[in-house]
């Protein structure tokens, strides 16, 4: 039963995935990706994990995806795809990718996932947050403080001179 | 004479009833029983306390009560009773047809109308069935430029969002649908699907008045979902869990409205905000987008939609009495049983017929069911409420109500659910 549901899962994320990248339609695309995020939802319900499943459905499904699909809707297509190709920019985002992959690669072999137990009692998820004020505190607090200035960035970005004012003067 | 029909004759209408009676009797005997006979050689019938279940027995087990109300009661413990009938969807639905009857005739007399009258005998109580009827039988019209998988899709996926919203939602002790351990996670994560299935649905109609409401349906659920999840975590951090059955239990002394009024008032504002109700109901402001994000909808797909939004207003409503009016708790009023009838059966003349299986509910069950739903009716009136008392609000007074007056309140409320665990009030070792 879980190797079919897991199959099933891997077959959804991975074509939705690839849905998400080929599709024409950038309104099919970004369901698409919902439906990645939702197959990743299923993974981390099928670990035992509800917690984090129903913070990914809430979090990236329900907002991320939105952003995104708003995002699509409201901006003109051609500010998107304004493509600028050529051999240097081609071999720098290669090698960005490869980079970037190495390092992932790293984190995950060094987090002992070669010595995994399959039948240990799942996480509480209480025991997760005692973790997080008491050893994680710093990173916990970088994380709030980094958040806090991005939505900060955002708003001063947001911020636009009063236009009501230039059309009375004209 | 009649106007609806001029040539209509009465032997005629029974001669037309007798006629059917006999084809289909004709065709039972013909083609049905031979049918039945031939499945019946390839089932493999199961053995029930040591007797082989035939037709025979199977009819003879429907007429007899003694029989009956066992496989009644088994039927009742299952999920699929669950889902379709009581907790789940039929329940929803029968207080959601109940909400739309109560809130047309009690808008009509607040605002001196007399509401819908004519559809059958009593002050138009069938009025929501003709309106039903209609909307089914109505032809389902497709813009022609729309995007057709997504905006068949659309009306489908509200309702079934508002059925899973529902299903979370415990009515009484031990009856409720899901009761998983993160309850109330799950709604957040419910409650996320609605914005997205709305602009969807919007944006496939490819038309201007549904993007336009789509797009302020959007922003509205969008930041009022901020508030919403925030007011609701003081009672979380009160009770220690996610479990809305555990947070409906929590309360037996006293509803954590008493303590919390701050988050109720965040929430209940919110909830309005969300059910896109009078005065946030900018999504479908007919006086100016003329059905807003419902506009190209017909036939039985606006029904649908219809469908799904007093759902996912009972489900709000479930919500409000949950996790702050005590849910099912209140004072025990409905009687036991009887106990002659449960020990000696009911006579009836010569006749005693003994009853094996009752009482099919409990006291317990009954009790909960009736006060969670008088306190549910009461929710319900207080949303609907507003309707015919405030005009509309504009948008941006809505966002700024939104993103800092109730965002601040619902901190102001996480801090008073601090301040009373820390100050020893509430939690483990103090009044609960």
């Amino acid at each position: 039963m879980a190797e079919a549901v897991f199959l099933a899962l891997a077959v959804i994320t991975i074509g939705s995935a690839i849905a998400a990248l080929e599709l024409r339609s950038l309104i099919y695309g970004s369901i698409a990706l919902m439906g990645t995020l939702g197959g990743i939802a299923g993974f981390f319900f099928l670990l035992d994990a509800p917690f984090v499943a129903l913070f990914q459905l809430a979090v990236y499904v329900g907002s991320i995806a939105v952003l995104i699909l708003f995002t699509v809707m409201l901006v003109k297509r051609e500010l998107i795809f304004k493509k600028i190709e050529d051999k240097r920019r081609k071999f720098v985002g290669i090698g960005l990718m490869l980079v970037i992959m190495v390092s992932l690669g790293a984190v995950f072999l060094d987090s002992g996932i070669k010595t995994i137990t399959t039948d240990e009692p799942s996480p509480n998820f209480r025991d997760i947050g005692i973790d997080f004020v008491t050893y994680y505190w710093p990173a916990l607090i970088l994380m709030g403080l980094l958040l806090a200035g991005s939505v900060t960035g955002a708003l001063v970005l947001a911020k636009r001179e009063d236009v009501e004012n230039d059309q009375r003067a004209s | 004479m009649s106007v609806i029909a001029p040539k209509f004759k009465l032997s005629e209408f029974i001669k037309s009833l007798l006629d059917n009676v006999f084809w289909i009797i004709l065709i039972l005997v013909l083609i049905g029983l031979p049918a039945i006979f031939m499945i019946l050689f390839v089932i493999e019938l199961p053995v029930i306390n040591g007797e082989l279940l035939t037709p025979f027995l199977a009819l003879s087990w429907l007429v007899n009560p003694t029989r009956t109300l066992p496989i009644v009661h088994a039927f009742m413990e299952t999920d699929i009773f669950r889902v379709i009938a009581f907790p789940g969807f039929g329940f929803a639905a029968l207080l959601a047809a109940g909400t739309i009857f109560v809130e047309r005739k009690m808008l009509a007399k607040l605002q001196l109308r007399v509401g819908p009258f004519y559809c059958g005998k009593f002050e138009g109580i069938l009025q929501l069935m003709g309106d039903g009827l209609k909307l089914i039988s109505k032809e389902i019209i497709i813009p022609a430029k729309a995007d057709k998988p997504i905006f068949w899709a659309a009306p489908v996926l509200f309702v079934a969002a508002a059925a899973a919203f529902v299903a979370f939602i415990p009515v009484a002790p031990g009856w409720v649908v899901a009761d998983v351990e993160m309850g109330l996670l799950g709604v957040f994560a419910v409650i996320g699907f609605f914005p997205i299935i709305t602009i969807l649905s919007a944006w496939s109609a490819n038309s201007k008045f549904p993007f336009i409401g789509g797009i302020r349906a959007l922003f509205q659920m969008v930041s009022f979902e901020i508030p919403l999840i925030l007011s609701l975590l003081g009672v979380v951090m009160l009770t220690g869990s996610l479990n809305l059955s555990e947070i409906a239990a929590s309360q037996s002394s006293f509803p954590w409205i008493v303590f919390l009024p701050v988050g109720a008032i965040v929430f209940f504002i919110t909830m309005l905000a969300e059910l896109e109700r009078i005065p946030f109901d900018l999504p479908e402001a007919e006086s100016e987008i003329v059905a807003g994000w419902l506009t190209e909808l017909s036939g039985m797909m606006y029904g649908l939609v219809q469908l799904g939004t007093y759902l996912k207003l009972y489900a709000f409503a479930g919500l409000f009495v949950v996790i702050f009016l005590g849910g099912w708790n209140g004072p025990m009023v409905v009687p036991p049983f009887p106990a002659e009838i449960l020990e000696n059966g009911i006579e009836m003349g010569p006749v005693t017929a003994k009853f094996v299986g009752l009482p099919l509910f409990t006291q317990e069950m009954l009790n909960g069911t009736l006060w969670f739903v008088l306190k549910t009716a009461g929710v319900i009136f207080f949303i609907l409420l507003p309707r015919g008392v405030f005009p509309r609000i504009r948008v941006d007074m809505l966002l700024n109500l939104g993103w800092t007056k109730l965002i601040g309140l619902a901190f102001v409320n996480i801090f008073i659910a601090l301040g009373l665990l820390y100050a020893g009030v509430l939690g483990p070792g103090g009044l609960q």
